[in-house]
């Protein structure tokens, strides 16, 4: 034999020789009862579009420095969201518990929070402590708000007065009976300002942006394009430093705090600022609208900027709030973007989209798909929202489509229709993956949540640069699927 | 594995049990004709009441009678249904037990309630506990009304044994019953990897009960001794000599010198097949120190079999561990080593300055924070790739710590740039 390696030791049971046998269950494939498909005609949910309240509201605290969220519940409300968060962004994610136990359940859970926030404030410092109600604390009827005071008062005691300047409170209420993850960020995106927000009168000349549940390289991208605009901002809810971050080897101190995040200072300024834009409408205008009341702070609630459409509307309103124009470099990306779109026409064009996720990314997504030329089919939208079924409507309507919006509706739901009016692409989060590889088509992850593979989370979809990224990626699964190699090769 | 798994409570706690721990199954229901599901039929749909507040205020009972109902027309292939309540529908006292009782009348299949709100007990180990003693006790009744659900007396065979507490994680299961099959034995169940619900109520008539998770399900193997006078024999399935022991010790209880021989020859020819692999890595891992942080179980399953591998262990943590997993970690560990109980965050990270481990064996929700400090991590609960229990399993436990600890890249992480 000749230029062979060394040989690796073997390995005791690989997956390839497992050999599992699949058995099926029934004899034979039994479609559903068709009155029991749509979502309205069941009491039953059969895969959920959403997840709870808690974790959007958990999702926004970690987006702030030194802050940790405090989830006035039982154990499993934090420990799954904790889960779900190491899962998608692969990074820790610190948060703290009332350990509900049955004690709790009878007597309320005030010895919890007083003890509990105490213990927090003393072991690890935060600046900012946010209270995660759940359904347990809500159904026993949980007074946070005095709990809370008593929290202080004690602290004050033991600790000093000081504590109460080092350590801010923001109180979320999130029965997740209530609504879903993205409602629980879009309250917690009021409660923060409702707490912190300040005028103090001076004009300051800074815009400040709520992302939504974007992920970290969505945020970076936002502010690319922000600092090629020339405008001061303030990313508020900014995970893109705390949910991803460098592997150091050893941290300068314990407890490990990430390094980034909206310091509590930019909410306190929020009050001052030119503009404040809501790029989830469904999750983050709750607090621009607030700001917009209270401190007269012009709020731009808008569509997600994803695709040529959403961006340009996002830079053009950010141009008039702050008076600058859209600098040529922008124009520079913006045309690259219509190239890429332009060199792929043929592979996108009149393809057939299935889409699946939140509210606000399936509304931006939609628009983009329709201006890449493909035909979008059946809409999930995982929570119900008016705002994003108008907005899916008007984008259907300008390209002349008319796909099946099931607003608030469950994946089995979308998936039933799948199955009967097999669409090309599938643009979706990870819990499509059944769903794409039964009926054998591919999907282009994007949303929430992006678990089983790496590197979403650092990749934007969210403006020019974004755009043309998520194009490429559509636009390769459909080549990988679709085409042959040697119709690839031009 | 074949029922129907429907979480009675606001959508969150369904969500996050759907599709999240591996521990897998061959049973699956069809997507479409001729195409199977790509999941096991309990990780492929996730059932669920989504309880709205007007639910909470006015009561979910209907609505879960109703949604199982329903389930149970969508998926025919399912035998039977758990169902599950939590915080929300326990605090404003949802009676499961009586729609599981009217349901399972209306459907002819079996329905189980399992009363577990999260605020119960002092970590999920009251979960395995409640679920023990509530399953028992339905399973004895439904036995009563159902006769034929039981093993026929011209059907036992002295050899009949269940293996209790094994989960099937990453298919454990593959490497494990096998080596019971081959010393003559009928393995009627798995409680709960891969069970089938017509099995598991044939848990009683077994000769024998081999319990694997001590934490989980010692539980219900004491019932069942209590009840129908089947013993039952603690094991460790992880590393050579443990499982090797385990080997003898089943055959020992048998008490048939054929059956002893044949353990002899079983373990003489897996050792023989796995031996140059694992003294490839235990060469490579030799002096190493490693922590272990998992449930409980594994805490003490495992510092053997680092030992086997050449390793230290400086540090035990367990999630849930009671009095008895830790006078078993005390009495297989050394002295000197650090244990700490349920461990925050910040303990953690206080034992990694303290132990320096070169391995730190946990879950997914901590590996994150101590590769931070630069040391490698194993996923111990769902593994990376595995099985990793019985001796073929240990080669891929070896060659995934090993991968861990010498992947380049914490040499790269400690080089000044």
């Amino acid at each position: 034999m000749i230029n062979q390696v060394k040989e690796i030791p073997i390995e005791g049971i690989t997956y390839k020789n497992l050999k599992i046998e699949k058995k099926p269950l029934s004899r034979e494939y039994v479609p559903p009862p068709p009155e029991l498909v749509p979502r309205a005609n069941r009491a039953v949910c059969i895969d959920p579009g959403h997840t709870c309240m808690p974790l959007g509201a958990m999702w926004a605290t970690l987006g702030v420095h030194r802050a940790i969220p405090f989830v006035q519940g039982a154990q499993g409300c934090t420990t799954y969201v904790r889960y779900t968060f190491s899962r998608i962004f692969r990074e820790p994610a610190t948060i703290a518990n009332a350990s509900f136990h049955e004690d709790a359940a009878v007597f309320g859970g005030r010895k919890n929070l007083v003890r509990g926030v105490r213990n927090l404030v003393c072991r690890y410092q935060p600046e900012l402590i946010a209270i995660v109600t759940t359904c347990s604390s809500e159904v026993i009827g949980d007074d946070i708000h005095s709990f809370l005071d008593e929290a202080l008062d004690l602290m004050e005691e033991e600790l000093g007065p000081e504590v109460r300047e080092a350590v801010k409170f923001v109180v979320v209420n999130t029965p997740s009976f209530a609504g879903s993850h993205v409602e629980g960020y879009n309250r917690a995106s009021r409660e923060f300002l409702k707490a912190l927000a300040r005028k103090s009168g001076e004009t300051r000349e800074h815009v400040c942006l709520i992302p939504g549940m974007m992920t970290p390289g969505d945020i970076r991208e936002l502010k690319h394009m922000m600092e090629l605009m020339g405008v001061s901002h303030r990313v508020l809810f900014d995970i893109s430093e705390t949910l991803d971050c460098p592997l150091v080897g050893m941290p300068d101190r314990i407890p490990y705090y990430p390094p980034g995040g909206t310091p509590v200072e930019a909410f306190v300024r929020a009050g001052d600022a030119q503009a404040i834009f809501a790029l989830s409408p469904d999750a983050g205008s709750a607090g621009a609208q607030w700001l917009d009341r209270r401190y007269k702070v012009p709020a731009y609630v808008m569509t997600m900027p994803i695709g040529v459409r959403n961006t340009d509307h996002f830079l053009r309103n950010v141009a008039e709030a702050t008076d600058r124009p859209i600098p040529d470099r922008l124009r520079w990306e913006r045309g690259i973007f219509l190239d890429a779109m332009a060199d792929t026409l043929h592979y996108t064009m009149m393809k057939k989209v299935a889409l699946c996720g939140d509210p606000d990314f399936v509304a931006a997504a939609t628009w983009f798909v329709c201006e890449l030329g493909m035909v979008p089919t059946y809409i999930l939208v995982g929570t119900k929202s008016r705002r994003a079924e108008e907005d899916i409507r008007q984008a259907c309507e300008e390209y002349g489509h008319q796909p099946v919006v099931m607003n608030g509706g469950d994946q089995f739901e979308w998936e039933y229709a799948l199955k009967n009016d097999i669409p090309d692409v599938i643009l979706g989060h990870s819990r499509c993956v059944n769903i794409a590889r039964e009926i054998q088509v591919p999907l282009v992850r994007f949303g929430f949540p992006v678990y089983d593979r790496v590197g979403y989370q650092r990749e934007p979809i969210v403006g020019y640069r974004g755009g043309e990224r998520f194009l490429a990626r559509i636009v390769n699964a459909i080549l990988d699927h679709q085409y042959p190699d040697d119709r690839t090769h031009q | 594995m074949d029922a129907i798994h429907l979480v009675h409570a606001p959508v969150g706690c369904g969500y996050y049990t759907w599709g999240t721990r591996r521990h897998l199954g061959d049973g699956y229901n069809w997507a479409r004709p001729g195409v199977l599901e790509n999941e096991a039929n309990h990780r492929r749909h996730c059932y669920t009441t989504a309880m709205s507040e007007e639910d909470i205020i006015f009561g979910g009972t209907e609505k879960l009678k109703q949604a199982l109902l329903e389930a149970f027309r969508i998926n025919p292939g399912a035998r039977g249904a758990i169902i599950y309540n939590t915080c929300s529908t326990a605090l404003i006292g949802d009676d499961i037990e009586q729609v599981a009782r009217e349901v399972s009348k209306e459907v002819g299949k079996p329905v189980f309630a399992c009363a577990s709100p999260g605020f119960c007990g002092v970590s999920q180990s009251k979960g395995h506990h409640e679920f023990n003693f509530q399953f028992y006790k339905w399973l004895l009744k439904y036995r009563e009304e159902h006769p034929e659900v039981c093993l026929k007396e011209e059907e036992k065979t002295p050899y009949d044994v269940n293996i209790i507490g094994e989960y099937n994680i990453d298919w454990d299961e593959v490497v494990i019953v096998p080596l019971f099959e081959k010393l003559g034995l009928r393995i009627l169940n798995v409680f709960t990897g891969n069970a089938r619900l017509e099995n598991l109520f044939k848990l009683p008539d077994a000769s024998l009960s081999i319990v694997h998770c001590q934490r989980s399900a010692t539980y219900i193997a004491e019932l069942i001794k209590q009840g129908f006078k089947v013993p039952y024999l603690r094991v460790s399935l992880f590393g050579i000599e443990q499982t090797a022991k385990a080997l003898r010790d089943v055959a020992a209880w048998f008490g048939e010198d054929k059956m002893r021989r044949r353990a002899e020859e079983i373990i003489e020819e897996e050792i023989t097949a796995i031996k140059p692999a694992v003294e490839w890595y235990r060469e490579r891992l030799s002096g190493k120190k490693v922590a272990i942080y998992v449930g409980a179980p594994r805490v003490w399953h495992w510092p053997k079999v680092m030992e086997e591998l050449g390793m230290e262990v400086v540090a035990c943590m367990t999630t849930f561990g009671h009095r008895e997993d830790y006078e078993k970690i005390i009495h297989r560990v050394k002295p000197g080593t650090l244990i700490i109980d349920n461990p925050n965050e910040f303990e953690i990270e206080e034992m990694i300055e303290t132990c320096k481990p070169d391995l730190f064996l946990t879950g997914l929700k901590e590996k994150y924070l101590v590769r931070k400090f630069g040391v490698p991590t194993l996923n111990s609960h769902s593994y990376e790739k595995g099985p990793y229990a019985g001796f073929r399993g240990f080669v891929n436990f070896a060659r995934d710590i090993y991968q861990a600890v010498a992947a380049p890249v914490w040499q790269l992480a400690r080089q000044d740039f």
